[in-house]
């Protein structure tokens, strides 16, 4: 890659401040940056040597700072028992391990790149994510992903604990593909009786979105009797795009499968 | 007469010894051609085409030639205006002349427009983006299937193409071929099955990226190592257009699968080292790998099969569109095959027609791939009579095999078709499909398969098992040769020279194998080297399934030679008459007991004893070609919910006769079985609407991963073909054929979904099952 | 710029241009064991071990190595060839070979992980590992028998 320069701040303040300078770009893992089909970068800022890759477990929540790696999340016991195996088994479908091995947190999230398994799988457990753009700040991953934050660096993402029952479907064409599409739901049960359900659909091929439309026709009802219906229901009410890998028609029939086969594993494991 | 040899009956045939090359690969070494560094080496970068059809008005290189570093920038008014067709083939080729390494106009996108020469990858690159190129935009024919359309543009109008069947209307080749009245007799049939069936532009998609590398070597001979199956065609096309003598060297080879049997990088290392006289080195990218090589033909095939009642298949009839791209090289050859290497399968009909045209297109270039159209006309073909049996109510494995060919008969179409031209009679001398079919039904357990539920409602999945038959060919006879040198040492080693192309598939061990039987000897004292037009004898190169055979066989004659100037050495060494003397252990012994080791032999033949050194050449070329046969077997899941299929099972029973190394061969046949699998469900390439591949990388062209190949077994038939080395047959490209079809059959005997156009895209088979309702 | 790491034990102290990949810099060195097939992250070929977890050299910037430790394939075989290059030759896993550099650099990272992995746990490791020749299955067996290699040694 054409680059001026590769610089490494030991501080979060101090990358931000390069930051600011133009054809300025942040990295971490590296998998993002090397495929940018950009001319030249002037700067180009390494945030692993902010440190910032550690996890810490607090009574009611669990941070990740942003430099962790995915395998490192898959390996740490915290993290892996939060939701029984449910980081386990998500974290294993995304990419490879190699890139398992460099990707981290905060670079899945930060290009908000539609295909992100790892945005899909945050926004399910109700995520927020701490950005520095100045100051610290603590935001919603839902609410951040649909803002623009320009400069800003992800420096950590928090988990609350465990609350309900949460699946992730993801559905590529080859193993090792990115998703076609991808849906991450989370029920909240009352006896039998859904109390607070999240669904959240990603490489719709945008970026992931919650279906507050299904969320609602869900609530109050036995999973497993409104299956079908709410499978049909996705599919009117999701926003899809056409690409390479599908049509917005076959990503409609996808968001209705995985919805379905999210709630049977819930059902299933539960 | 054939008679069945068991393991006892060879030491080193039909043994899985190590690949003599393995070592070196496992370890890393720098073996292939990106690998070699030749001091002050020029990087080679090539500007390609933005457009499908174009011409170039003006092309301004002033600025980038000047830029540092920058050795030459060269355009079309800087390299031999010679035409000629890339295609690696023998000489003279079927395909048409059609091709120049740099022309005015270009043909797809990716065609070649400058060649930049720099000191630096990073120089050449800065130079490419600063060359000035005003191009004139002519319409594109994109969709092949519109190449013959009224006002088509003509893609190939230039003075100098020959060869070409029409080119005004796009069409690079054409043929048709009929034996009865196919219409006469569809007539008269009881069942009539009729479809149109697509397979698509696979690409290769070899690990190792295409690259050569030139020089001159110290005598001013010039030297080119280059990732190729063909390094004498090379050799022969380089001459052509430059009018240089060169020597070719064939290194370690990343895979090929066809893909490497045509003259691409070459000629672009060497225009740079002639005119600049310096060594010059260009390594593809995967994209131009992926966007600028070439494919698989893509084809349209329109079938129809007939039967009568009593179970007879009587009618075959094949009307097909190929599409050769940019360039027509194999065009007429891959077409011809679909049919030649499919239809005599099924000897005992009244009627077969089989007739197309393969047209030009603004699209990458299609080429030789592994199966050359047999892949694609049994996709039609085996579809086709699979629908036919279950129209007929009879199982699809008695069908076909109450139908197609055994031993000791033979196919008119043998004599008809062969490579570009009439083919050669031939009957069968080993054939044993009846095992494969019957054996294979047996260990895939399919009469029990066949009667479980297919839907399950509750799982919403759905399993189905297909089977298809499958010949290829070995070699293409009466026109490839093969040579083999044997050179005996001092030590006891021989030194076997070849031109057979080892490009991954184990050539040079099981070659190795064939000699060291001959010679009573062991592998490790044949020290192979392959592929030096200045070192080697010559041989056609790795392709339509005729190394083991054809250079097997020149391998196994120049052996028999080698063992016979032996013996006679050893007759006058030991003064015995050459009768009582035989090979035995590295050694010549007498019938009364006395031996003398080989390494004796040539230490006195050097230097004390009719001084010489025991060396001879031999070659091969084959009357016939004998065909390997393959039943294979898939069992499907089906996600009724996704339409996503997964080959849960593929059993191959295969009879390539005595398979010269049985762990080799069958790393054929799985290898064979995964790409074909990728062609079936995964390998799909998306073009924009100017032409331009969007699928261009790994990352959005999928071929299968290691979980997406679930279990693929390979069982091989006890067969003896005599006219082969140790009765050996091909191994490498059939089992390409079968996945297609064995997988579409296996669908449809799942959910009674018939797909038509490969890859069968999760999609697609999506909204099928959604029109029948199975899908909630 | 400048950086010192350590490749196959060795310490190396190299210029690179700051964008330079270290794929780049692995070959520039000689280590041509480092595969270069398809620069999107998406073969495998490439692969390395960095601080002994297998990356891809392709992605990964070579600034961003300085001070760390790198193995290639060579490494594996510095005394003889190991249980999984032993097992590859035997089960015919390496057909043309290009992708196996990688494949030995990662199937190493899984047995130490792993040393007794199920065929299940070997797809999944190694799906990042594309091979064109094999089909997969004799790869599958070769890992199979080196685990049993190494557990019996």
């Amino acid at each position: 890659m054409n680059v001026k320069e590769y610089l490494k701040p030991t501080t979060i303040e101090e990358a931000y401040e390069i930051g600011q300078m133009p054809g300025s770009i942040y990295v971490s893992g590296g998998l993002m940056v090397a495929q940018l089909k950009v001319s030249r970068i002037e700067h180009l800022i390494d945030l692993k040597s902010t440190g910032l890759a550690g996890i810490e477990d607090s009574k009611k929540e669990i941070k990740i700072e942003a430099n962790t790696k995915i395998s490192s999340l898959l390996f740490n016991d915290t993290v892996s028992h939060i939701y029984d195996h449910f980081f386990q088994d998500s974290l294993k479908e995304i990419g490879s391990v190699q890139i398992r091995n460099m990707a981290t947190v905060g670079g899945s999230i930060a290009f908000k790149l539609g295909w992100s398994d790892i945005t899909t799988i945050f926004m399910t457990v109700d995520s927020d994510v701490e950005i520095y753009d100045g100051s610290f700040k603590r935001i919603p991953l839902e609410k951040y992903v649909s803002e623009k934050h320009r400069g800003s660096i992800i420096t950590a993402l928090y988990i609350p604990k465990k609350n309900g029952l949460v699946a992730f479907e993801k559905f590529s064409r080859s193993i090792f593909d990115i998703a076609t599409l991808n849906l991450g739901l989370k029920f909240v049960l009352d006896e039998d009786f859904v109390k607070e359900a999240k669904i959240i659909v990603g490489s719709r091929p945008m970026i992931s979105e919650r279906i507050p439309e299904v969320e609602n026709f869900l609530i109050g009802k036995k999973p497993m009797d409104a299956l079908d219906d709410a499978g049909k229901l996705i599919e009117k009410t999701v926003k899809v795009g056409t690409d390479i890998r599908a049509s917005a028609d076959y990503r409609k029939a996808l968001a209705g499968a995985l919805l379905k086969k999210a709630m049977r594993r819930i059902y299933d494991e539960g | 007469m054939s008679k069945i040899f068991t393991e006892a009956q060879f030491s080193v045939v039909n043994r899985s010894i190590q690949k003599v090359d393995g070592k070196a690969l496992v370890e890393g070494k720098p073996v292939f051609t990106d690998d070699f560094e030749i001091p002050g080496a020029l990087i080679v970068k090539i500007l390609r085409s933005p457009h499908a059809h174009a011409l170039i008005k003006s092309i301004d290189t002033s600025e980038a030639s000047k830029l540092k570093g920058v050795a030459c920038v060269l355009t079309y008014k800087d390299v031999p205006h010679t035409i000629y067709t890339r295609a690696g083939q023998g000489y003279p080729e079927p395909s048409p002349y059609d091709a120049f390494v740099l022309d005015r106009k270009v043909r797809y996108v990716g065609d070649a427009v400058a060649i930049i020469a720099a000191e630096s990858e990073q120089i050449a690159e800065e130079a490419m983006k600063i060359i000035k190129v005003e191009y004139e935009v002519l319409p594109a024919i994109i969709d092949y299937e519109h190449a013959m359309d009224e006002n088509a543009p003509v893609i190939h109008d230039e003075p100098e193409i020959s060869g070409a069947y029409d080119s005004k209307h796009n069409i690079a080749s054409h043929y048709e071929m009929k034996l009865g009245d196919v219409d006469m007799e569809l007539a008269k049939c009881d069942y009539v099955v009729e479809g149109t069936y697509y397979t698509p532009n696979q690409s290769h998609a070899m690990m190792e990226p295409h690259g050569a590398l030139s020089y001159f070597d110290p005598n001013g001979r010039l030297t080119v190592i280059t990732s190729t199956q063909v390094p004498f065609h090379a050799r022969r096309i380089l001459k052509r257009i430059f009018g240089v003598n060169c020597r070719v060297i064939k290194p370690r080879i990343g895979g090929g699968f066809g893909g490497k049997q045509a003259i691409l990088v070459e000629p672009y290392v060497v225009a740079v080292t002639l005119k600049t006289r310096k060594p010059a080195k260009c390594i593809y990218t995967r994209e131009e790998t992926m966007t600028a090589s070439n494919t698989r033909h893509a084809m349209r095939f329109n079938v129809r099969v007939g039967a009568t009642k009593d179970g007879k298949l009587q009618v075959m009839d094949l009307r097909g569109l190929s599409n050769t791209g940019a360039y027509g090289e194999h065009s007429l050859t891959v077409f011809m095959v679909a049919g030649s290497k499919t239809l005599p399968l099924y000897n005992k009909i009244k009627a077969v027609r089989f007739v197309g045209d393969i047209v030009y297109s603004n699209t990458e270039p299609a080429g030789a791939f592994r199966g050359y159209g047999a892949p694609q006309g049994l996709f039609g073909l085996d579809s086709a009579l699979d629908e036919l049996a279950h129209k007929m109510g009879i199982d699809p494995i008695e069908f076909k095999l109450k139908n197609s060919i055994r031993e000791g008969e033979t196919s008119p179409i043998f004599r008809i078709m062969g490579e570009g031209r009439e083919g050669v009679e031939q009957i069968i001398k080993s054939c044993k499909i009846e095992e494969c079919a019957i054996e294979g039904a047996k260990q895939f357990r399919w009469y029990e398969k066949r009667k479980l539920p297919r839907i399950d409602k509750k799982k919403k999945i759905a399993h189905g098992y297909g089977v298809a038959f499958a010949m290829q060919g070995s070699s293409i006879p009466a026109i490839d040769m093969g040579g083999a040198t044997i050179k005996m040492n001092d030590d006891g080693t021989f030194n076997l020279l070849i031109g057979a192309t080892d490009l991954g598939t184990g050539s040079d061990t099981i070659l190795a194998q064939i000699a060291a039987e001959v010679l009573h000897t062991t592998v490790s004292k044949i020290i192979v080297y392959s592929s030096d037009t200045d070192m080697t004898p010559f041989d056609k190169g790795a392709y339509a399934s005729s190394t083991t055979y054809v250079s097997g066989n020149a391998v196994k004659h120049a052996a028999e030679k080698m063992t016979f100037e032996i013996i006679k050495a050893a007759a006058e060494i030991l003064k015995k008459p050459v009768d009582t003397l035989k090979l035995d252990d590295d050694s010549v012994i007498s019938d009364d007991g006395e031996r003398i080791n080989f390494s004796d032999i040539q230490t006195q033949l050097f230097y004390t004893f009719n001084q010489r050194q025991l060396e001879v050449t031999e070659s091969f070329v084959s009357e016939v070609s004998p065909p390997p046969y393959l039943v294979s077997f898939a069992e499907v899941e089906i996600d009724l919910e996704t339409g996503k299929v997964k080959v849960i099972d593929f059993l191959n029973y295969i009879d390539c006769g005595v398979t010269i190394n049985p762990v080799l061969a069958r790393g054929q046949v799985e290898g064979a079985s995964a790409q074909a699998i990728g062609m079936a469900l995964f390998e799909d390439h998306i073009f924009d609407k100017n032409g331009r591949i969007v699928t261009n990388d790994f990352f959005t062209y999928k071929i299968p991963a290691r979980g997406d190949i679930m279990k693929i077994e390979v069982k091989f038939a006890e067969s003896y073909e005599p006219t082969g080395p140790f009765g050996a047959k091909s191994v490498s490209e059939i089992g390409m054929d079968t996945p297609g079809p064995a997988i579409a059959n296996a669908i449809f005997d799942a959910i009674g979904v018939r797909m038509k156009r490969l890859p069968i895209k999760s999609e697609d088979l999506f909204f099928e099952i959604r029109k029948k309702g199975l899908d909630g | 710029m400048k950086v010192e790491f350590k490749v196959d034990e060795k310490i190396h102290s190299v210029e690179i241009e700051p964008g330079e990949m270290l794929i780049e810099t692995l070959r520039r060195l000689g280590y041509k064991g480092v595969k270069h097939a398809c620069s999107t992250a998406s073969c495998g070929s490439c692969s390395v071990q960095l601080d002994g977890k297998a990356v891809l050299s392709c992605t990964t910037f070579t600034a961003a190595v300085d001070g760390h430790d790198i193995k290639t394939v060579e490494a594996f075989s510095a005394n003889g060839l190991s249980p999984i290059q032993e097992a590859l030759l035997e089960e015919g896993g390496s057909q043309c070979g290009f992708c196996i550099p990688g494949f030995v650099v990662t199937a190493e990272n899984l047995l130490e992980e792993n040393p007794d992995p199920t065929e299940k746990e070997i797809l999944d490791y190694l799906k990042g590992n594309l091979c064109r020749c094999t089909g997969y299955e004799s790869q599958t067996r070769a890992v199979l028998k080196a685990a049993k290699e190494r557990r019996t040694k």
